[in-house]
């Protein structure tokens, strides 16, 4: 039987998740950017490990540490020690201004709600709750990359809409096999790595990361 | 029906206490001496020896408006639990008591623009922009305690929750309290949003609407302010976080309720303080950014509640 415990922690948690993406849409500096990520990746960590110790099940603490140690520490720094190295401005510079955005993002949110709604009621799991607001990460992180200028700040929406499918995948059905887990936090390591340095070199060739600019070409 | 009677009169007796307090916490604060905290006192009390001067091209608004506001807080103290819950919400809930605050801002923009000055029109537009954002916010964050203990009456749900230990806390109630306190901030005038304390045209919101009332008018427009704040933070108090509060009307019931609710209100004077003295007043234009943080927050607090 599951505690209550547990099951106020998720539920805080999931939250915590949700309130994350919310504070992304609405904070205008790339450095609280890379601190609201961590904060969310702890939290997710910290609901992997709940479920961990709900099930029973010992590879969700691997994937539960992994998620903390690469998705709270190692990326965010990454990305800080990107902007700081490029010397981009700190601003972050949305293409919807941030009220139309939270409001767009609030719309997503009941969107997810009432398209997860059905699967949620026939959901066995203690998590199964948390489906609405994994498919609003997904989709929040998917506004964020597109109504955000700098390259920088769509790898963010990228790694939010991994976050996303992460906990969707813990909600449902206690986490994917291990091999798997492993396999995307490579992708996305490798993935934020590449991006990194691309965002370096576009840098240097363009002088700006401001995406909308990429539009052009040059000779 | 004698304990709303106490209660409100409480209410109305202790609002200028608050604000005092408030603004000795912000002095000590800034390293100021500060006024006394009953200074709100002797101001008031000053304003009402002195006669009013209307405007001649002001219209029956100007002088209906101090007695609307005054009216509209005096009917919302009735119904907001602040020491005991019990005998209370004989007339309205939390609905009524939004709309009369609702209805004291609509008097208030009114006649800054009958006096005709320049002023008074600019401070009823940002007034009513603002309010625009946060009365939705207000409404959506008390609905989400409304949801929580189940009924819309504000003292059935300070005390649903308050006898039912801590097993009705969910992540909800503090994203709400949350969306309530930035509202309480930008509804009663405070520093991100509007400054209490200046009278520099350029950014003055709630000073601007009352600029044209003076003596008795003045004392009652003021008085319903420093009221109107009291009353945001007993709700926010009391509906939020109800724990301590008296219950069943015995003597040890009402004993601790007291000093839970002024242990409450000590606790958001000094946040607020805090908040006014550690944040720079927000340019107008960048205003919407924060409103909208703390609709979306009621929002999520909200959703959340059926989500989890």
């Amino acid at each position: 039987m599951v505690s209550t415990l547990s099951l106020d922690a998720i539920n805080t948690l999931a939250a915590m998740i949700l309130l994350a993406d919310f504070m992304l849409v609405a904070s205008s500096r790339m450095r609280s950017l890379t601190r609201i990520f961590a904060l969310q990746s702890l939290a997710m960590g910290g609901l992997a490990a709940v479920v961990a110790f709900e099930t029973g099940a010992e590879h969700i603490y691997v994937i539960a540490v992994l998620s903390v140690a690469l998705k709270a520490v190692v990326i965010p720094r990454f990305i800080d020690y990107i902007t700081e190295k490029i010397q981009v401005n700190r601003e972050v510079e949305p293409l919807i201004k941030i009220p139309g955005s939270l409001l767009i993002c609030a719309a997503i949110t009941i969107l997810a709600y009432f398209v997860t709604e059905p699967i949620m009621e026939l959901g066995t799991a203690i998590t199964s709750n948390c489906l609405a607001i994994s498919f609003a990460t997904v989709l929040i992180g998917m506004f964020l990359m597109v109504s955000r200028k700098k390259a920088i700040t769509q790898v963010i929406g990228l790694l939010v809409v991994e976050n996303g499918v992460f906990l969707a995948a813990i909600s449902t059905t206690y986490s994917m096999p291990m091999v798997v887990e492993l396999g995307v936090f490579f992708d996305i390591f490798v993935g934020v790595v590449i991006m990194g340095i691309f965002a370096f070199r576009i840098n240097r060739t363009f002088e700006t990361v401001d995406s909308t600019v990429l539009r052009r070409l040059k000779d | 029906m004698l304990t709303s009677l106490v209660q409100t009169l409480l209410i109305l007796a202790l609002s200028p206490l608050f604000t005092g307090l408030i603004r000795k916490l912000k002095a000590y604060f800034q390293g100021r001496q500060g006024a006394s905290v009953l200074q709100p006192y002797w101001d008031l009390a000053k304003l009402f020896h002195k006669d009013s001067v209307v405007s001649q091209d002001a219209s029956w608004i100007m002088t209906a408006t101090p007695y609307v506001c005054m009216t509209a807080v005096i009917a919302a103290s009735f119904m907001v639990p602040f020491i005991t819950t019990s005998s209370l919400g004989f007339v309205g809930d939390l609905i009524v008591v939004v709309y009369l605050f609702g209805m004291m801002r609509f008097f208030m923009a009114l006649a800054g623009l009958d006096a005709g000055s320049s002023f008074g029109g600019m401070g009823s537009s940002r007034e009513m922009t603002v309010s625009a954002i946060v009365e939705p916010t207000i409404l959506l964050s008390v609905f989400t305690m409304a949801l929580i203990s189940g009924t819309t009456d504000l003292s059935g749900m300070s005390q649903s929750l308050a006898t039912t230990g801590f097993d009705l806390v969910r992540p909800a109630l503090f994203l709400a309290l949350a969306a309530f306190f930035i509202s309480t901030l930008a509804e009663n005038a405070r520093v991100p949003v509007d400054n209490p304390s200046t009278h520099l045209e350029l950014t003055m919101i709630h000073e601007a609407m009352v600029l044209e009332h003076s003596g008795k008018h003045l004392a009652l427009m003021e008085w319903s302010s420093m009221t109107k704040l009291l009353l945001y933070l007993v709700i926010m108090a009391n509906i939020f976080l109800p724990w301590g509060i008296d219950t069943d009307l015995t003597v040890l019931g009402l004993a601790t309720g007291t000093v839970a609710i002024i242990l409450k209100l000590l606790v958001f004077s000094l946040a607020i303080a805090l908040v006014e003295s550690s944040m720079a007043k927000m340019r107008l234009f960048r205003l919407p950014n924060l409103l909208t943080v703390s609709f979306s927050l009621s929002l999520l607090a909200v959703i959340s509640y059926y989500i989890l």
